[in-house]
């Protein structure tokens, strides 16, 4: 397959379940008037439409790159897309952290071709790609992992684990991210935890779904 | 379920608190019982069991000249639901 398009997949697969989370908070908070779960089911909306139009647009955009000559006015569309992309997510870290500063406050405290992945994926995400906005995600996803950690060794409980293992898994692609600089390979392992991450909230959210009478 | 609160309680946990005590006897039970249940005083208890029975979760019967309040279908879907959002919510952190 190609790695071009298993990465845009990987993208998809994530930003469907990023969705599906922010569905189910959205239900909680509807259903009970929960405010903190109003901060997650904007969060992870917008984490999820951010991403989805990111592969949208990297699809759009290889599409376009193969057609024309990178146009000077292309490059600056694709800039602004990557701005777009890192910003909404942004936001979405920052909702997260938001429900863990409010909660602290309630409770009083595969096998690769390297070269081939390099040469096929590089060009395009490279491009998405923004140092300093990237840094300000890692420390976010930072407090909120340890935050998250926190919960599993108070909760100890499965869903709270898988909550950890998520966000943990979400911080460390983004540092993956951080060395796609120097080796661009990186990109393709941190979409894969990246995956990783988001595929334990599906298993989280498979097991709150499953209480019966 | 029900659990001791030294905060503030929501409505939905009082509702689910004293929904879940009722469901903890069989589905149907006497207010002394769900009283204790849900620790509230009986003042409380009739006011929110009055809510909840405008709201078709609980319905009114009565038993040996006893009355007794049964949990509805409705009243355990909801009660199946607030627990699958608490389990979803306390993953996160968030306490109900």
């Amino acid at each position: 397959m190609d790695l071009r398009l298993l990465t845009f997949l990987m993208e998809f697969v994530s930003s469907f379940i990023s969705l599906l989370v922010g569905y189910y908070a959205l239900k909680g908070y509807k259903e009970f008037s929960i405010k903190g779960l109003f901060f997650l089911y904007l969060g992870f909306i917008i984490l999820g439409i951010g991403t989805f139009l990111r592969v949208f647009s990297a699809t759009y955009f290889v599409i376009l790159l193969r057609a024309l000559e990178p146009a000077p006015h292309l490059r600056s569309l694709i800039n602004l897309a990557g701005l777009i992309y890192t910003l909404t997510q942004l936001i979405a870290y920052s909702l997260f952290t938001a429900t863990y500063i409010l909660q602290a406050k309630a409770l009083g405290e595969r096998s690769l071709e390297l070269g081939l992945v390099s040469a096929v994926l590089f060009p395009i995400y490279g491009l998405f790609f923004n140092p300093s906005l990237e840094l300000i995600a890692i420390v976010m996803l930072g407090f909120i992992a340890v935050h998250s950690f926190n919960n599993w060794i108070l909760k100890r409980s499965s869903g709270s684990a898988l909550v950890f293992l998520g966000f943990g898994f979400m911080f460390l692609s983004h540092l993956l991210f951080l060395f796609m600089i120097m080796e661009p390979v990186f990109l393709f392992f941190g979409q894969v935890i990246q995956l990783a991450g988001f595929l334990c909230l599906l298993a989280m959210l498979a097991r709150v779904s499953r209480v019966h009478a | 379920m029900p659990r001791e609160h030294k905060e503030y309680r929501s409505k939905a946990r009082i509702y689910v608190d004293i929904l879940a005590s009722i469901m903890k006897h069989g589905g149907k039970s006497r207010p002394t019982r769900i009283l204790y249940g849900a620790n509230l005083s009986h003042d409380r208890l009739m006011k929110h069991l009055g809510q909840l029975i405008e709201l078709e979760l609980v319905e009114e019967q009565k038993q040996d000249d006893a009355v007794i309040y049964k949990l509805t279908d409705k009243g355990r879907k909801f009660l199946i639901e607030f627990i699958k959002i608490e389990k979803f919510a306390e993953a996160f952190g968030i306490t109900i």
